[in-house]
């Protein structure tokens, strides 16, 4: 409507800064565009790499798409169907629910233990946060050599330790009900150090008003690390719990690497199992299926946990 | 086919020469990272192998360990004078990873010049298209036919009648001894090899007899959590008894459940856990054996190596016949051409001329127990030589394999999930019944599958 | 806390050095012994798995096959490192790692800075919408989309290609989000002058809210880099060619003829660790607020 207008209405809109020759810069604006442009490059990666796959997996989950070289039909609901009867779609749900639930809390914990004790003044500081976040920068295949190495049953530290104890040499990887656990004590060795600094700038950030009243009111640490500290932190807790669990389900990479989901597919995370019956097993439709079911299940918990931190706040 | 036509217009690059390009680009890019990682000279000593990758035919296996170290041998063999080969070898772990790897590299179109496969595995990959035919002519060429390999094995190799393999062994699970306890239990023939058993009394009368000259256990086996041993056993052992077990695609699967439960009836009977250990694992059972707890241990023949290192006085046999007909259950590491979607005829040709070479190279894979696949190697005075190697080579005779199917062979899940049951029985926890009952479910389970590959 | 409170911070007031807060424990010195015990415990515990990885990687492989708890047990010896090297393999995954995390970086920057700068200002049709699509996009995870993404890229031809690694990791909707909301934090007034002075969209992009956002952009490249040299799944699924895998995936798929050597193995672990544990020790501070204000930022 601008270009249309005759200058001296033109003129009135402008802010009394506008230079003699406004009525050009607003044609440029207005060709330089809306703005799209600049979302341009992205919505195109986007569409082709987020949207794509995800249109086409939910297309692959209704064919009998293959890995092989051959033509594809549709099948309707049958990968679905078959996912819900198939044990180890449910086994595998279990594991990744079961290494879900014994990470998260410690990755929690001893993320917080760790900000508070570094956040309590004592000297070292870059120390202790290289400690910490350092395992948080390798490569997972770098953290699995390291453990593999640890967890190996005659020469591992793990054992040699349980030798000089005098105690049974553990199967780490290799019992059934060991394995989820040792995976999971890696993964907090790994990723714990994102946490801790999460929290550590929580804790940097929070307003220390209260805790210096309280300390003159005689309040002891301890006290004030239970009575103002922790409920400061209510709402970064909140938050890394639901980032990490998110994390958590998606597990795939230390787990496959490590014991490709065994023994006996006792650690067998539901993503390992699409891996399997999709490439391992060629059948891309049906992985599929069994992607958007867990999709659903994510879906599911970010929506439980959004209530519950909604409620909190 | 049709769902996977080429996009027009999307670059792909994969002419030989581009990609090749890039290799050598990569290679001398290589350098310089690899010095500012090692940061000094340690860099500085880059392969000369690795230098000249810009015509290395590309090959994929899954050898470590004393076949790893042979099969660089081989390469090496085949690689000396002007003719000889420059390859490039790439190893991946054993088993699903391996074959995961290679059904994806074909179907991406770029894989690997040439790969090894376990026969057994065949029918995943030529039904689907992901491994591309020999060309026999050329093979003649340079010297390899159909007349050089065995029935049993080379039938194998065919899909529709077209060969997609080329068989480099026959590595059967077979039985190994130890002379002495051997002798002493009575078991051996005037010329001091294991004399024939014929009837599963005979085996189990062995096993007593070879428990009373050690003094601990007679016959070894490991099994538990293995993912294929029980498998291993009790498909060689049911061959014997000649009934049929085939998997025909959409079920039932075809399987004798009266012959199945004879087979394992007897294996529960053998490993009781009085006589013969029930509950070992694969690695405690060769320690066992190496450590001379056992008169004979079941095993595939290429752990020959490490039991020669024990100091056994050892011998092998093929697995002894104890049901009606002769039958080693086997599998054989083969060659394949995996699929690319446009080849280099050149490349090809190179392919052919490669598998021929190191097929001839084959006696030294024999070294590690292989019987070489390729018979003129067989007929070498170098191979008669070789002991024991030489008193089972006959097993490849009688091999048996797995049942074909695309979900069937050697790291598969069709065996894991055979030997799941087995285990139970053996371990005391089921009965002989209900194994084979959950093992014809399991193999009801898979085969109602779609197949993806038909 | 307000939406954008984390990336604004960030920008006007760096947070400072970590200097802690003494009053946490008090002036007791119970609590601050108890305290530092604890800190010293976890460090040790922490620093353990390296330093064992450490130990083993500068033994020779047969000294490392013997028994016993300790670290030591014969001379030392930096055979492994040699070794590794000279196959070549690490350093082509090295390089292929640095190329590939190094063009996910740069190609991420470009498209969400820019994206986030036209959801920010734009006024274009249906801007809301996409911008919804894109936040609701972030509780998508990539792993999700494995299966699909393969396919699409056999039908591409793609398998087996720099582009096939790179192109799917540039789509990062969390980092779009994130500097939108700091860009939203920007006063409009600054632009409106340039704007009037005849500035095109873009030189206002590049040379106004582009200099007062560099520390968010530093953060998000660096969170995307880390992000981006760690990633597993998708590299290890669309590269077959050892020559085309970054350190991850070609450590865990490509394995030498003589089996596992763990002397080797630790070595090759520790020269793939080192690259990022230099760029930490270097720019700790920078590395440290990024993933405070890009991890938090996510909320």
């Amino acid at each position: 409507m601008t270009t249309t207008a005759p200058p001296g209405s033109q003129r009135r809109t402008e802010p009394p800064t506008a230079p003699a020759d406004g009525r050009r810069a607003v044609l440029r604006r207005i060709r330089s565009g809306n703005g799209f442009v600049f979302v341009l490059p992205f919505l195109l990666v986007f569409a082709l790499f987020m949207v794509w796959p995800i249109v086409q997996g939910l297309w692959m989950s209704f064919t009998d798409s293959s890995l092989a070289l051959r033509d594809t039909s549709f099948v309707g609901l049958d990968n679905y169907t078959e996912a819900f009867g198939d044990p180890d779609v449910w086994s595998s749900l279990g594991n990744t629910v079961f290494f879900t639930a014994i990470s998260s809390v410690p990755l929690v914990l001893v993320a917080l233990a760790m900000a508070l004790l570094v956040h309590s003044g004592l000297a070292g500081q870059w120390a202790w946060r290289l400690a910490f976040f350092a395992p948080y920068l390798l490569p997972v295949t770098v953290v699995t050599l390291i453990w593999t190495w640890l967890y190996q049953p005659e020469l591992g530290l793990g054992n040699q330790f349980l030798d000089t104890l005098g105690m049974e040499p553990v199967g780490w990887l290799s019992d059934e009900s060991v394995a989820m656990w040792s995976i999971a004590a890696l993964t907090v060795w790994w990723t714990v150090g994102f946490n801790f600094l999460l929290y550590l700038a929580a804790l940097q950030s929070l307003p220390t008003t209260f805790d210096e009243a309280a300390a003159l009111d005689g309040a002891g640490a301890w006290r004030r690390l239970w009575s103002i500290t922790l409920p400061q932190l209510r709402r970064t807790t909140g938050l890394v719990a639901m980032l990490q669990v998110l994390a958590s389900l998606k597990v795939f990479d230390q787990i496959y690497i490590l014991t490709k989901g065994g023994p006996n597919g006792s650690t067998r995370p539901v993503l390992e199992y699409v891996y399997d019956v999709g490439f391992t097993g060629y059948r891309l439709g049906y992985a599929s299926a069994v992607s958007y079911l867990f999709f659903a299940l994510i879906i599911v918990v970010s929506l439980v946990q959004f209530r519950l931190f909604r409620r909190e706040d | 086919m049709s769902s996977r036509s080429p996009l027009q217009g999307v670059p792909a690059v994969s002419d030989p020469p581009h990609r090749l390009s890039r290799r050598r680009l990569l290679r001398h890019a290589m350098a310089g990272t690899g010095a500012l990682l090692a940061a000094g000279p340690l860099s500085g000593c880059a392969s000369p192998a690795s230098a000249s990758g810009a015509s290395a035919l590309s090959v994929w296996d899954l050898f470590q360990g004393g076949d790893g170290m042979l099969m660089d041998e081989m390469i090496d063999a085949v690689s000396r004078g002007d003719d000889g080969f420059d390859v490039d070898r790439t190893i991946l772990d054993w088993g699903p990873s391996y074959y995961t790897k290679l059904a994806m590299s074909a179907a991406g179109g770029r894989a690997s010049d040439v790969a090894a496969m376990h026969l057994s595995r065949l029918a995943g990959y030529a039904p689907g298209g992901l491994v591309d035919p020999f060309d026999l002519d050329l093979l003649a060429e340079f010297g390899v036919t159909e007349k050089d390999f065995t029935p049993a094995v080379w039938s194998r190799t065919r899909h529709e009648g077209t060969v997609y393999a080329i068989p480099l062994d026959v590595h059967p699970f077979i039985v190994f001894y130890d002379r002495k306890a051997a002798e002493k239990a009575g078991l051996l023939d005037s010329s001091g090899a294991l004399a024939p058993l014929g009837s599963p009394e005979a085996l189990l009368e062995a096993g007593r007899a070879l428990a009373k000259a050690t003094g601990t256990s007679g016959i070894i086996f490991g099994h538990v959590t293995d993912t294929a041993q029980n498998w291993r056993l009790f498909a060689g052992l049911y061959a014997q008894t000649g009934a049929e077990f085939t998997l025909p695609d959409g079920g039932p699967a075809r399987i004798d459940v009266d012959a199945a439960v004879r087979v394992v009836t007897l294996m529960t009977q053998l490993f009781d856990g009085k006589t013969n250990p029930n509950n070992l694992d694969y690695n405690g059972a060769l320690a066992a054996f190496t450590g001379g707890r056992g008169g004979m241990a079941m095993l595939g023949e290429w752990e020959l190596p490490t039991l020669k290192e024990s100091g056994i006085d050892l011998g092998a046999a093929p697995f002894p016949q104890v049901f009606e007909k002769p039958a080693v259950y086997t599998d054989s590491h083969s060659f394949v051409l995996p699929h690319q979607d446009d080849p280099d005829p050149e490349r090809r040709r190179e392919a052919h001329r490669y598998v021929a070479a190191v097929l001839k190279q084959s006696l030294t894979w024999a070294s590690a127990g292989h019987i070489p696949a390729y018979q003129p190697v067989l007929s070498e005075p170098g191979y008669a030589k070789l002991e024991p190697q030489s008193s089972y080579a006959d097993a490849a005779k009688v091999a048996v394999l797995d049942p074909p199917n695309w979900f069937v062979g050697a790291g598969s899940n069709f065996q894991n999930r055979m030997c799941q049951p087995l285990q139970s029985a053996l371990l005391g926890n089921t009965s002989p019944e209900k194994a084979v009952r959950q093992m014809v479910r399991e193999a009801d389970a898979l085969l109602r599958q779609p197949n993806p590959v038909a | 806390m307000s939406a954008n409170a984390t990336p604004v911070r960030a920008r006007r007031r760096p947070p400072r050095e970590a200097a802690g807060s003494p009053l946490l424990l008090g002036h007791g010195r119970l609590p601050r012994i108890l305290a530092g015990t604890a800190l010293v415990v976890l460090a040790v515990v922490w620093l353990v798995p390296f330093l064992w990885a450490i130990a083993t990687s500068v033994q020779s492989e047969e000294d490392v096959a013997t028994t016993g708890l300790s670290p030591f047990k014969g001379a030392l010896t930096l055979d492994s490192y040699t070794e590794i090297l000279e196959r070549g393999n690490v350093s082509v995954w090295a390089f292929n790692s640095f190329l590939i995390a190094g063009l996910v970086t740069l190609l991420t920057v470009v498209v969400s800075t820019l994206a986030a700068y036209g959801f920010s200002r734009g006024t274009f049709r249906g801007r809301r919408a996409l911008l919804a699509v894109t936040v609701a996009a972030i509780m998508i995870p990539p792993q999700l989309l494995v299966v699909p993404l393969f396919d699409q890229m056999l039908l591409f031809h793609m398998v087996d290609t720099y582009a096939a690694v790179i192109l799917p990791q540039v789509v990062a909707p969390m980092m779009v989000f994130i500097l939108k909301r700091f860009f939203d934090g920007i006063p409009k007034e600054l632009e409106e002058a340039a704007r009037i002075d005849g500035a095109s969209e873009f030189r206002v992009f590049r040379s106004i809210v582009l200099p007062l956002s560099r520390p968010i952009v530093a953060a998000v490249a660096i969170f995307v880099f880390i992000g981006a040299w760690n990633n597993f799944m998708w590299p290890f699924i669309v590269t077959n060619d050892p020559d085309l895998m970054t350190l991850p995936v070609g450590l865990a798929t490509v394995k030498d003829a003589y089996g596992i050597q763990y002397a080797q193995s630790m070595a090759s672990a520790l020269l793939a660790a080192l690259p990022l544990i230099v760029v930490f020790l270097l720019f700790q501070r920078r590395i440290v607020n990024s993933v405070a204000t890009t991890g938090l930022g996510g909320s």
